[in-house]
């Protein structure tokens, strides 16, 4: 008898990390012969994803020994997630047997925290008011590959924090110093020449096609001002005596 | 310098020198506030308003100025020229299509004194949009002035090592696959 299942897989629940404790409910239309269950059918296709998961690791591993191969990338086009961690893939070979194997990496030494028993990363670096948009390195480590910032519930940043992380994130990006993390085009898409060669700019507030010309500026005691930077990082730390001007 | 003579010594003070300025990635109005500067020639000691003792400023790569803000969108250049229906509004970035060398002219003329020298001292900035410059003027070129803003780096600018001296501020839990 066949089958034309809509079926609801839930990933398991991981009970490792506290805060990454969420389950994701996918739905597939798959076309499948089935005549027994739904948990049976659920059993073949987490089978087959498995199968398609070591193909295509073998196909990587054979590109060399040592690879850091993260997993986004392939699990994204399955939408499961077992929530897998960087492993770098070791190959040993017995004879005729050759045993694949991805070993977890474990947390290398890093440098300590100068306040550790703080919550959130950046007091316990004590960076609260010294970081500005230009940090390109800092910013780097709290946003994803296509340009868009991690969850506050994973880094670990206090609602403040993270705020203005995200304003730094978003002027740098405008900016054009993070030109690697752009969202990926869709396959076979060329993109049209552009018309204008794109202005460079800096400390932007605001999108670029959400912003009005100011026609009528008004009089000196009303004037429309434009506004510079963002006023979240109005209490970072100045190094000249000059205060910081935001209303050009 | 008391090891001139008299002559050299003149020569020294009056001479016209001829100044250079990269305007790549820099604030229109702070390039401008500099050319005023010397255009007017208040960086010299021997400064008065009559002497007509500015130097020439050549200011190249105007094409690739940076507006802080979005004043690219909002600062907007209005024109009449005093016939009814003849009043143009412009903003920054169709002015800049337009002409790219207008912003740090307008810029100048707006901070050089409003007086009768002002044309003389326009005169004597020269503008251009690329890094190409005429031969005559790169024979005439004295000193390059230093940008008024620290250019930031790119990302991919950073090498390996700096990356890795950069110290990871979190932990990312073991189970979380996004990055």
């Amino acid at each position: 008898m066949k089958l034309f299942a809509l079926m609801t897989i839930c990933t398991e629940r991981q009970n490792g990390h506290p805060r990454a404790s969420f389950t994701r409910r996918r739905k597939y239309v798959i076309n499948q012969e089935v005549d027994v269950g739904v948990s049976m059918a659920a059993h073949c296709v987490l089978q087959s994803a498995r199968t398609a998961l070591r193909s295509v690791h073998s196909d990587l591993s054979s590109k060399g020994l040592f690879q850091r191969i993260p997993c986004f990338s392939q699990l994204s086009f399955l939408g499961i997630s077992p929530c897998r961690g960087l492993r770098h893939v070791v190959e040993k070979k017995d004879g005729k047997t050759t045993v694949i194997e991805g070993v977890i990496e474990s947390a290398s030494e890093r440098p300590q925290p100068p306040n550790p028993t703080a919550s959130c990363p950046i007091y316990r670096w004590n960076l609260q008011n010294k970081y500005n948009y230009t940090d390109v390195l800092l910013l780097s480590q709290f946003i994803r590959s296509d340009g868009g910032m991690l969850p506050r519930r994973i880094t670990g940043l206090c609602a403040q924090e993270h705020t203005k992380i995200a304003i730094c994130v978003q002027m740098a990006h405008r900016a054009g110093l993070l030109p690697d993390h752009k969202p990926p085009l869709p396959e076979g898409h060329v993109p049209k020449p552009k018309a204008n060669p794109p202005l460079n700019r800096y400390l932007t507030r605001y999108s670029v096609k959400s912003v009005k010309p100011i026609y009528k500026t008004g009089l000196k005691w009303c004037k429309k001002r434009m506004s510079v930077g963002h006023p979240a990082l109005k209490n970072n730390v100045r190094y000249s005596p000059k205060p910081l001007y935001i209303k050009h | 310098m008391s090891s001139f003579s008299r002559s050299a010594q003149q020569w020294a003070t009056f001479a016209r020198s001829w100044f250079l300025i990269d305007a790549r990635m820099q604030p229109p109005g702070k390039i401008a506030s500099v050319c005023s500067v010397r255009l007017q020639g208040k960086h010299k000691p021997i400064y008065h308003p009559l002497s007509d003792i500015g130097d020439h400023v050549v200011v190249m790569n105007t094409r690739h100025i940076a507006f802080s803000g979005n004043k690219w969108e909002q600062k907007v250049y209005s024109s009449h020229t005093g016939y009814p229906g003849s009043f143009k509004q412009l903003t920054a970035a169709q002015m800049h299509k337009k002409d790219p060398t207008a912003i740090i002219k307008l810029a100048v003329y707006g901070m050089l004194p409003k007086n009768l020298t002002r044309r003389t001292m326009m005169q004597r900035l020269h503008l251009f949009p690329d890094d190409v410059l005429p031969e005559d003027i790169l024979k005439n070129l004295t000193e390059e002035l230093p940008q008024p803003r620290e250019i930031p780096r790119k990302l991919n600018e950073y090498t390996q090592e700096e990356r890795d001296a950069f110290p990871m501020l979190w932990t990312p839990p073991e189970d979380y696959r996004m990055k």
